[in-house]
């Protein structure tokens, strides 16, 4: 462990004067020029989970804009105002290869998140992220699925595109070890997700302190067991298990708790609904999650990206971000490789305790 | 006087810097308009302004708050920053 409480004042460019972190550096800031949006592009499921963001709030009842030509419009004029960069979600986008087609064809960078159960073409070149909570035991119970994981790699084995993420939820955290063997012998990517209650939830998968500790044990320890299958950073570890949540370490940059509307995610950030429309009091990555219960994989991507200049102290805590950065890029960017991590230990995110 | 000579200057070596740091193209020091608005006509974002500010918190020895990031949309009202600062801290 190393702790970021040294008084010096390093300057940046006695940081970057480090050559491994000159190198990461000049890697990850090449991709500064992202700027994300999220779609629900269908409102229907071919299953229906636990804790499934989608159905909680008001955005599940839009209806469907099925046209591909509204979508190709919207696309657009998306490009138009700056976009560069896609999320294709809610409910499951599998169902509409038509949409998503149009959108890669108009946006040539994203990533579908998918339950992996129906293959999505390999003409349409974004990121697919495949959602895994659990062994199939547990995907029977929570997801209502049977043969989930064998179905899943079936699909996307080999496949470039494929990164697994798994969401560890209160009950499923040992269960990862079995679930990361399984992929790591079938060459799939793996990252992880942690489970955040939507609002007014009060099921039993919210975390608790213990289960975070936990989870951050079982995370670091899969990361070192498996360095070429699992796509994470100790910085990952500690940021998605802390005691507080993403806001609270790092202040949501998204709209729907970030009231400027100057510069950034604030700015440019919108998050349609299956009928095109959005609003900004909305407006985040997994709409309708407790703020304050937030871990998501996605809004930290943002979050802890955004945070670069509290993270540039010193030589340490610079690592670890870039460590963090060079893990989501290699998650969501087709053909962006990951490097080896340059933390091989827990670094305390700026200004707070380790865990 | 010595105050608009050294705002000058130092919008001179923030255009010096945004060129360097963020590789723009077709604009030099001199002819880099310090009314124009970065963000809506340069196109650069907040990890943009976020490099620019680390190399200037360097260079020029202060500190510079996040918060103040959205205030800063022109290369005029980062050289009125950077200067304040300055005077602040002398």
């Amino acid at each position: 462990m190393k702790d970021n409480l040294s008084n010096k004042e390093w300057k940046f460019s006695e940081i970057l004067a480090d050559q491994k972190i000159r190198a990461k550096w000049d890697k990850v800031r090449k991709y500064f020029f992202l700027r994300e949006s999220t779609y629900d592009i269908a409102n229907r499921c071919n299953i229906r989970c636990e804790g499934c963001y989608y159905y909680e709030g008001d955005k599940q009842f839009a209806e469907e804009n099925r046209d591909p030509a509204a979508w190709r419009e919207l696309m657009r004029a998306e490009k138009a105002r700056g976009i560069t960069y896609v999320v294709l979600a809610g409910a499951e986008p599998s169902l509409v290869p038509e949409l998503c087609k149009v959108c890669f064809q108009e946006m040539p960078l994203g990533t579908i998140a998918t339950n992996g159960l129906k293959f999505i073409s390999g003409s349409i070149n974004y990121k697919i992220h495949i959602s895994v909570w659990g062994n199939d035991a547990t995907s029977s119970k929570v997801r209502d699925a049977k043969n989930m994981l064998p179905r899943q790699i079936e699909n996307y084995q080999g496949d470039p595109r494929a990164v697994f993420v798994y969401t560890f939820t209160h009950d499923n955290i040992d269960q990862a070890r079995e679930v990361a063997g399984i992929l790591a012998e079938h060459g799939c990517k793996l990252t992880f997700n942690m489970f955040s209650a939507p609002v007014g939830y009060e099921g039993q998968l919210r975390h608790t302190v213990s289960s975070l500790n936990q989870t951050r044990k079982i995370m670091i320890e899969l990361l070192e067991e498996y360095p070429a299958s699992v796509l994470f950073s100790h910085y990952n570890a500690v940021a998605h298990t802390h005691q507080s949540g993403l806001h609270d370490l790092y202040s949501c940059s998204y709209p729907r708790m970030n009231p400027s509307t100057d510069i950034g995610l604030g700015r440019s950030f919108r998050q349609y609904r299956a009928d095109l429309t959005w609003n900004r009091v909305a407006a985040c990555c997994v709409p309708d999650t407790d703020c304050a219960d937030c871990r998501h994989y996605a809004s930290g991507s943002a979050i802890i990206t955004a945070r670069l200049f509290r993270h540039a102290t010193d030589p340490e805590t610079f690592k670890a971000w870039l460590d963090y950065v060079d893990t989501y890029l290699a998650i969501w960017v087709m053909g962006y490789e990951k490097s080896d991590n340059l933390c091989r230990y827990v670094v305390a995110p700026p200004g707070q305790p380790v865990f | 006087m010595t105050t608009a000579i050294d705002v000058e200057s130092i919008t001179l070596r923030v255009a010096e810097i945004m060129i360097e740091e963020l590789k723009l193209e077709d604009v030099t020091p001199a002819t880099f308009d310090p009314e124009i608005d970065l963000i809506d006509e340069v196109g650069i974002d907040s990890m943009d302004l976020a490099t620019v500010a680390l190399v200037l918190r360097d260079e020029y020895a202060i500190r510079i708050d996040e918060d103040d990031y959205p205030k800063l949309t022109n290369i005029r009202l980062i050289s009125e920053y950077v200067d304040k600062k300055l005077k602040n801290a002398s």
